[in-house]
């Protein structure tokens, strides 16, 4: 056990502090369509120019081939940058966190050298399609069908909840390629290119108002076999490795700005007059003691985080112990934005945006995706209690 | 930076486990300890010596295995697994201040097992006074068998001989951690000014709390596992599968923190003191709702006696309250400027 980070890592961190100082956009992030991914491209570029974009994806497939830990010093010091926008809201999240990583694991020569520059170019947009009205939770009993015709899958269904699809170019799509087999055996990862004939997307407004999800139509969409990944009637165990990259680094970037985002509103707390209407907020005890744990608990989620990057550098892949991780963050995210609206006092009535500066009311509302989205906090506790626990299935 | 033991630190752990579930079972213990007098016999508190427990985390120097505050964390944590009873933690910390203060004969004396220390903080008193001369009202743990008393704050800590010390014995919660009141008012052996072994003290009692929380999780695990119901192992239910995994999680959370504040406090980091407040706040947190929440999965059993699930909780709780409590950790903690 150490906590020394090696001269390497010491000049990683003064780098990266050196190099957002300069290149981090000033301006907020548009809040929606085209303008948005424009954004957000932009900002992938920027990175990829910078040589910041794939830090810890291998080298041969234009990554730098850093590890974890750079990884999250590189989050750290996005966050402590004060940026006007978080890294997970961004239509170039599953491309760097879930096709990307899935096709460096899974996908052919061919795959991979088509795709994996586009995402660390920000040159291609991806979203997921995996949730459908009648299969959530129970992810496996999806029913989207996709029959072979030559050498196309032609599918026709739905999907629901994706986040992006209607600025996305690619898409990650679970589909049923085998209707007789066992649930987990019949189903097929595929890209999707969303461009595709027989496609119809329809926005969903969510609850903090933001309008970037989507469900997704499919009416006989030919996708080309040639997209399969990971093999026709595996999609499950692809899908699999996909989730344990999300489970592991893929919020790592949410976690750490968590911190930075509990210092924020200690300091709020102190400039804030408190709910006696005299005194600042940090005065009333409650709201100290409520501070104290938050600090706390960012505390101990940086420290499981670097325990999770310990685990997995000794066992090569992140394992289950990552939804341990996750649950944690996700219940603690809301706590904090919750308290936030107690220290903001009579503005925790006036809606603001997601993102941007000084903005609570919004990510609070945001924040109950974070016990639903990759996997509600119900289904992480199963994952946790069977497959790090060792408890019986029901 | 890596948040797992090494080999080396792997094997501690492995030898101090098998030393603990040979001689300090709980049902073994519970059966044959006199608990109105100490809470282990002598012979099993030197064998406890010989294999240097005392001086895992004391400096060669002064005669002690030579480890950091962190391999004498990792021991804290399996004495909290095993809600081991004995003054572990006030032999440590009056071994130290022994040997700093340059009482070499009692330092070594303590190290081999031969002088039992007891632990006093004060007792609700403000004003009470740790020194050269030491004053006021105190309680103290492990007081009977005990040679010499640490009086502990956060202002101070002193050695005192325990014959000096007139105290009441009181009924504790936890029988295993005999409690005893004092008004004091006695010359010390040697003293020291300043935080320095009560936040040594909040290090090993955030690992002793995680050993706690992990080891009411593991309990928990296994008896949900193990017990049957309407047919079928009661894990199998949501309703006690997801109070298991919370528990892991809370043990997962105060484990890392306990070892990242044991790692900061063994480097001299500014932000030790950051880590230590928060590491004992998440620990003590997630060892009293584990062990409570392991009664409640046992049902009928658990609320009986003889198991063993009631010895977590009450050894959460006087753990909880000694060298700071939940409250003032939390206090200090937001007084701490932010780690860089």
């Amino acid at each position: 056990m150490n906590l020394d980070l090696t001269a390497e890592e010491q000049a990683f961190r003064a780098e990266a502090r050196d190099w957002l100082r300069s290149n981090l956009p000033t301006e907020p992030r548009p809040p929606e369509g085209q303008e948005m991914r424009e954004f957000d491209l932009n900002w992938q570029r920027t990175l990829f120019d910078g040589g910041w974009a794939g830090i810890n994806w291998p080298a041969e497939f234009g990554g730098r081939g850093l590890s974890d830990i750079q990884q999250m010093i590189w989050y750290e010091e996005f966050a402590k940058a004060d940026p006007p926008f978080t890294l997970a809201n961004s239509c170039t999240f599953v491309g760097n966190m879930h096709g990307g990583p899935t096709l460096i694991v899974n996908g052919t020569d061919e795959q991979k050298s088509e795709y994996l520059p586009q995402i660390l170019k920000g040159e291609k947009a991806w979203c997921q399609g995996f949730s459908e009205p009648g299969a959530g939770s129970d992810l496996a009993g999806l029913s989207t069908k996709a029959e072979i015709d030559g050498d196309c899958l032609v599918v026709t269904g739905q999907k629901t909840w994706t986040s992006y699809a209607h600025v996305a170019d690619l898409q990650e799509l679970l589909v049923r390629t085998d209707p007789d087999a066992p649930k987990h055996k019949g189903i097929t990862w595929v890209v999707c290119d969303m461009r595709t004939p027989g496609i119809e997307i329809r926005e969903i407004q969510t609850m903090s108002h933001v309008t970037d999800f989507c469900e997704v139509f499919y009416d006989e969409v030919r996708i080309p076999l040639a997209n399969v990944v990971g093999g026709l009637n595996n999609g499950w165990r692809t899908a699999m490795s996909t989730l344990s990259f999300e489970r592991g680094t893929g919020f790592m970037a949410d976690q750490v700005e968590l911190a930075s985002t509990v210092e924020r509103l200690i300091e709020q707390a102190k400039v804030r007059t408190g709910p006696d209407g005299k005194r600042s907020a940090i005065s009333d005890d409650e709201i100290r003691r409520r501070l104290a744990v938050a600090r706390a608990e960012v505390a101990a989620l940086r420290a499981m985080t670097i325990a999770g990057i310990s685990r997995t550098a000794r066992s090569g892949a992140p394992g289950p112990e990552g939804s341990m991780i996750r649950l944690f963050h996700g219940e603690l995210h809301q706590r904090v934005y919750q308290l936030a609206l107690d220290i903001i006092g009579p503005e925790a009535l006036r809606l603001t945006p997601v993102d941007g500066e000084g903005v609570w009311t919004g990510p609070y509302l945001q924040s109950f995706a974070y016990t639903i989205g990759g996997g509600t906090t119900d289904i992480q506790r199963n994952i946790v209690g069977e497959r790090v626990l060792g408890l019986p299935r029901a | 930076m890596d948040l797992l033991p090494t080999e080396e630190q792997s094997e501690i752990v492995s030898t101090v486990r098998t030393q603990l579930k040979r001689d300090f079972d709980l049902h073994t213990l519970a059966q044959s300890a006199d608990f109105s007098d100490t809470a282990i016999s002598p012979e099993l508190w030197q064998r406890c010596a010989e294999l240097g427990w005392f001086g895992l985390g004391l400096e060669e120097t002064f005669g002690g295995v030579g480890y950091t505050v962190v391999e004498e964390a990792l021991l804290f944590a399996e004495l909290g697994a095993h809600a081991t009873p004995g003054p572990f933690l006030s032999t440590v910390l009056a071994t130290r201040l022994a040997a700093t203060s340059g009482l070499t004969d009692l330092a070594a004396r303590l190290l081999a097992g031969e002088t039992h220390a007891a632990l006093a903080e004060p007792d609700g008193d403000a004003d009470a006074v740790i020194g050269n001369s030491v004053t006021g009202r105190f309680r103290i743990t492990d007081l009977a068998g005990a040679d010499v008393v640490l009086f502990l704050s956060g202002d101070g800590a002193a050695l005192v001989d325990a014959a000096t010390v007139a105290a009441n014995s009181e009924p504790s919660i936890d029988v295993q951690v005999p409690l005893s009141a004092a008004s004091v008012e006695a010359t010390a052996l040697c003293s020291s000014e300043g935080s320095e072994l009560f936040d040594r003290a909040s290090v090993l009692l955030a690992s002793e709390l995680a050993g706690i929380a992990t080891a009411t999780a593991e309990q928990s695990t296994e008896y949900a596992k193990d017990r049957e119901q309407f047919g079928t192992p009661i894990g199998a239910f949501q309703a006690v599968k997801h109070r298991c995994a919370d528990m892991a999680v809370r043990a997962e959370a105060a484990t890392c923190a306990a070892r990242y504040a044991s790692l900061a406090v063994a480097n001299g980091q500014p932000d030790a003191a950051f880590w230590t407040h928060a590491a004992r706040t998440i620990a003590g947190d997630a060892a009293i709702t584990n062990a409570q929440t392991n009664v409640q999965n046992h049902g009928g059993i658990g609320f009986t006696w003889e198991h063993t699930a009631h010895r977590f909780v009450t050894r959460a709780q006087v753990r909880s309250r000694t060298a700071g409590n939940r409250f003032s950790h939390l206090d200090e903690l937001l007084e701490q400027s932010v780690p860089d």
